[in-house]
């Protein structure tokens, strides 16, 4: 049997759920310019809230992953105005923003596994059969269809948001020099925080597909983040286009990489690449 | 020995093996400026080589101890030679990358570490030297065995920090350009002082390993090393005392929470909490922790 033809729609599927921590963590990088740990937790805690008005109160599905969509970048808005803003004013340095989102990613996580304990929680329903389509020998299912669609049309909006609207150059503008882009009268902090709330929302879609596709865990999180931060720098830190095409490069690397070595080190194998790429390549595919 | 003595001198012993961790760590994030997130991953290597020699190789504790030693610094050489290349925020995460593949290590690799079921029944320490004889089953003796430990090894860090290696570290942490122009090399400092660190922190994992007389790879997750950074950046950064102080803390922490009597499995949950909310807080209130002399 031909296991090409899977090994490349699991990459594609893998690829989108990536996609949507890889893009959306480069936005907030972009605009904040430190690496926020607890990007993952939020995605996952974004897929917590959706479990629980989907599973746990049986609302309909599709409000359902709007609300932890809406909640997660609520959580991260609310976070960037009561801990990086004050940060930003006693102007601290990207490294104590980083130890703090640390401390965000540590107690967030722990919440999520006082609420949803620590095991696995599915959000697809196992009672209603998942339609399955076949491509060249290989499966997908409805589910992952939706999530592929969704991290194209997602990846697309933000690019053209962020290339046509004034929040785009705004955001382009505080990246490149914060306190000049104060100078000319762009509300900084309200730009960060916007970013802040759209990122975080993106990310849950993520948590949200996560939670269809394999199921959901607390300590994914900081995984997720890593493949999303891998996936980010591969593709150029801080630009968009460049953090979705390294979602791909990634997981068709590591999906592949089962030709040489067995499974449970895809792990190893993702890391490995991202050493290889901030060694040789830092700036990523796409230069910024 | 009665409960309330048995149960001080575990919390003790807990103290201790953190205070070795957080000594070690500091050298590399407060005196060099380094943050390193992958202590964990140290202990991890220091605890299942003691375990794995001295229950398959039959080799004494000490012996056990050393090799662990040896083992993690090599690793540590290789680590601390990809850590090289980068700084800041990309620092952070290849550390991060590094505890999550260590435990993924301890977690998958059956044939040595026999993943989640762990190592069971690590020796203690036995020592027969010239008529003495001394048999570490007893808690107090092992206790005082790790003091003993925690004793040299920051007599040893406060040696390296006050010297003029240890000078050379915080001024590659103040200004790494600067002090290249006087002709010292960072990237050999940098690399010595993280290769000093790995082994110091085996030496808490060789102790754990050991006074559980079990290791299983749940230790050794990510939340450790961002703990044992806690512990070290709320006593504060680049002074010993401090490390002491702040493992001190953190270590009682949980018992006090069990007073208050939250159950067992939200305590332990609730611990995790208050350190998120502990690192979240100094960072906008006091980044230099309680005695630090750097701030990150």
């Amino acid at each position: 049997m031909n296991i090409v033809p899977q090994l490349i729609l699991n990459s594609i599927i893998a690829g989108s759920i990536i996609a949507f921590l890889a893009v959306s963590f480069n936005l907030i990088y972009g605009a904040t310019r430190f690496f926020n740990m607890a990007h993952g937790t939020i995605a996952i805690f974004g897929g917590y809230i959706a479990f629980f008005f989907f599973k746990t109160l049986g609302w309909n599905m599709y409000l359902s992953a709007i609300l932890g969509i809406l909640a997660a970048g609520l959580l991260g808005y609310i976070f960037d105005r009561i801990i990086y803003l004050p940060l930003r004013k006693r102007k601290a340095s990207g490294m104590i923003m980083l130890v703090a989102s640390i401390g965000v990613f540590t107690a967030l996580q722990s919440l999520i596994q006082i609420f949803f304990t620590s095991e696995f929680q599915t959000l697809s329903d196992i009672s209603v059969h998942d339609r399955l389509y076949t491509i060249f020998g290989a499966t997908i299912t409805q589910t992952q269809i939706y999530i592929l669609i969704m991290a194209f049309i997602v990846a697309i909006c933000l690019i053209i948001f962020l290339k046509y609207t004034i929040f785009g150059k705004a955001v382009k503008a505080i990246s490149d020099d914060e306190e000049v882009a104060k100078i000319v009268g762009i509300n900084t902090n309200k730009i960060i925080g916007l970013s802040f709330f759209i990122g975080s929302g993106i990310a849950a879609i993520g948590g949200i597909a996560v939670g269809f596709d394999t199921g959901l865990n607390p300590t994914m999180g900081m995984k997720l983040l890593l493949h999303g931060i891998s996936a980010a720098i591969i593709g150029g830190v801080g630009s968009v286009y460049g953090a979705f095409i390294g979602a791909f490069v990634l997981t068709f690397v590591a999906n592949f990489s089962i030709f040489w070595i067995s499974g449970e080190w895809q792990e190893a194998v993702a890391f490995v690449l991202l050493i290889i790429f901030l060694i040789f390549r830092p700036r990523g595919i796409i230069k910024r | 020995m009665n409960y309330t003595v048995y149960y001080i001198v575990h919390l003790l012993t807990m103290f201790s093996i953190y205070a070795i961790l957080g000594v070690s760590l500091n050298l590399v994030v407060g005196y060099t400026g380094l943050v390193s997130v992958t202590q964990a991953a140290f202990y991890g290597i220091g605890a299942y080589a003691t375990a794995l020699i001295a229950k398959t190789a039959g080799f004494g504790f000490f012996s056990s101890m050393l090799i662990g030693v040896i083992v993690a610094g090599l690793i540590g050489l290789l680590i601390g030679l990809v850590l090289s290349k980068f700084r800041d925020d990309y620092y952070v995460i290849v550390t991060v990358g590094f505890n999550i593949i260590a435990y993924g290590i301890f977690m998958n690799w059956h044939s040595l570490t026999r993943g989640p079921l762990g190592i069971v029944a690590v020796p203690r320490p036995k020592i027969d030297f010239l008529g003495l004889h001394l048999d570490f089953n007893n808690n107090l003796l092992f206790l005082a065995l790790v003091l003993v430990f925690l004793a040299l090894i920051y007599f040893l860090a406060r040696f390296i920090a006050k010297s003029s290696f240890g000078r050379v570290l915080k001024a590659i942490r103040e200004d790494e350009k600067a002090i290249q122009v006087f002709g010292y090399n960072a990237f050999y400092f940098k690399l010595a002082i993280f290769v000093i660190s790995a082994g110091m922190a085996a030496v808490a994992g060789s102790f754990f390993a050991s006074y559980l007389r079990f290791t299983s790879p749940n230790t050794f997750v990510l939340m450790e090393s961002v703990l044992i950074l806690s512990m070290i950046i709320l006593g504060g950064l680049a002074n010993l005392k401090g490390s002491l102080l702040g493992a001190f803390i953190l270590v009682l922490l949980p018992e006090l929470m069990r007073f208050v009597g939250f159950p067992n499995e939200i305590a332990a949950e609730m611990r995790q909490i208050v350190y998120g909310v502990i690192l979240v807080l100094l960072m906008i209130y006091k980044p230099s922790g309680i005695m630090g002399e750097y701030k990150l």
